[in-house]
């Protein structure tokens, strides 16, 4: 009796592991080159407003080092 | 057919085959849209490879060269490897010849602007506070600081009853953190500026797990808190209750990180494990709705693309990947022959344009994410990074280290 529970549990895991697989195989998927170049365009128009690619001056960003000044 | 139970022809057998073969579709689904000119399929870099061809470090050329040899090889009859041994996608990199008319970037001079010191072990966790000042991390030692990294100041510090306190998070108020750890629990710490007060006294236990866990983040609000664990599970919670509000099961092994998609819309979550998948979540349903498994070793690390379209895995097989959502496949890899210990942890520039990776070489190593180069390589560190995250504003970017301290780099 005991073995047909496992059994069981074997096959119903098994029964949602093909599930799940056949759920992923249906799903609507894109062209690689299109999606590639969505990744692109979303970088080329946000890179403007990117600190590392664009460069804040020192004077504004909070962690370099200010210039010093004199008192005259 | 039988409709109850078990049907006559469905055995064990007859499903785990049926997976099988289920598995052989999606590959092929997926190659199916991949309507950039390489081969597929290609053996690892490690068989039967030139060793003479010039570049060999030159992450690009060496892939062009691979893949020409093995386009040669293949249209000689079986699109299958030969041998039947495992494959090793080399990836096709479908980015990088896409970004080919790309301005490369220029030299980079990224430094250690501030060091945070006062653990007393090994830093395990970071996160910063939506202020872009604060941030809070956790440490072996059972300790989590929330410190100030303009002035390096400590403003609040509360002592874990365990230690490896593996994951810590600020809430999107800046009026709480959570963290969690060999104590299976996540809890919520409201931070209050009186003196007088106890930290430790307000905890409030949000989560329970039953084994470690491994990362925490908040949703959009203060009040759900979502959590991964060794436990192989992920779970969201409501933070008043404590109640269980989802849970997540379908990883294989313990779950070791995760990340919230960033729309507002999203509902979507993606997490990375022991058992080499990344996972995309629906929140509400609790179902997997995408699944990714080409890394060769644990996970450990899984950051969104700042459009939401992608995402970023950093893994003990000392290569990084980009997956695509849409596209349902890994799109670019980032890695050198010269790299051979694991990735602990990524991010992202804000543009998507650069990510960050921290290695348990003791090393940061700076990708373009289009080209697929290594931009810069970053010492400091003493001991491996553990953790990695990008300031909210992009500014600058933290790494919590072994050697216990933080670094600030910008």
């Amino acid at each position: 009796m005991s073995s047909k529970v496992t059994i069981g549990s074997d096959i119903g895991q098994a029964r949602r592991a093909v599930e799940q697989l056949r759920m992923e195989a249906g799903i609507d998927r894109m062209k690689v080159s299109k999606a590639a170049a969505d990744l692109l365009q979303f970088c080329t128009e946000q890179a403007k407003s990117d600190p590392f690619l664009v460069g804040i001056p020192a004077a504004i960003n909070p962690f370099k080092e200010k210039k010093p000044c004199a008192i005259l | 057919m039988a409709a109850d139970g078990l049907h006559e022809n469905e055995t064990l057998a007859s499903l785990k085959s049926e997976a099988e073969s289920l598995k052989g579709k999606l590959e092929e689904e997926r190659a199916k849209l991949h309507d950039v000119e390489f081969a597929q399929l290609c053996p690892t870099l490690c068989d039967r490879l030139d060793c003479s061809l010039p570049g060999a470090f030159v992450h690009g050329i060496l892939q062009r060269r691979i893949l020409e040899w093995v386009a040669v090889s293949s249209s000689r009859g079986s699109s299958r490897p030969r041998d039947g041994t495992s494959i090793s996608r080399v990836s096709c990199s479908a980015v990088h010849q896409v970004a080919e008319r790309v301005e490369a970037l220029g030299q980079f001079v990224m430094k250690t602007r501030r060091t945070l010191k006062g653990h007393g072990n090994k830093v395990l966790c970071m996160d910063w506070c939506k202020d872009k000042r604060r941030l809070v991390s956790s440490s072996q030692d059972g300790k989590v600081i929330v410190w100030d990294s303009f002035t390096t100041n400590k403003e609040h510090a509360v002592t874990m009853p365990c230690t490896w306190v593996m994951a810590c998070a600020y809430a999107p108020s800046g009026c709480a953190i959570a963290c969690g750890g060999l104590d299976n629990k996540c809890s919520v710490y409201p931070l209050t500026f009186d003196k007088n007060e106890n930290m430790a006294a307000k905890k409030k236990s949000v989560a329970m797990h039953t084994n470690y866990l491994s990362a925490c983040s908040f949703t959009n609000s203060d009040m759900q808190i979502l959590t991964a664990s060794g436990d192989g599970t992920c779970a969201l919670w409501d933070v008043e209750s404590g109640q269980l509000l989802q849970s997540f099961h379908g990883h294989g092994a313990d779950v070791l990180c995760l990340d919230l998609a960033p729309s507002e819309t999203g509902n979507t979550f993606v997490s990375g494990g022991c058992d080499k998948k990344a996972m995309v979540w629906d929140m509400r349903s609790g179902q997997c709705v995408q699944a990714f498994e080409t890394h060769e070793s644990d996970i450990n690390s899984v950051r969104y693309y700042p459009s939401g379209d992608a995402f970023a895995s950093g893994s003990d097989d000392a290569t990084c990947r980009l997956y695509d959502l849409r596209a349902d496949r890994e799109v670019a890899i980032y890695s050198k022959e010269s790299i051979i210990f694991g990735a602990s942890s990524v991010d992202f520039s804000l543009s998507g344009r650069l990510l960050f990776a921290g290695y348990n070489d003791y090393t940061i190593n700076v990708w373009d994410v289009l080209k697929g180069s290594r931009v810069s390589i970053l010492f400091g560190h003493e001991n491996r990074v553990s953790t990695l995250r990008v300031s909210p504003d992009g500014t600058a970017f933290c790494s919590g280290s072994w050697d216990h301290t933080l670094r600030v780099w910008a």
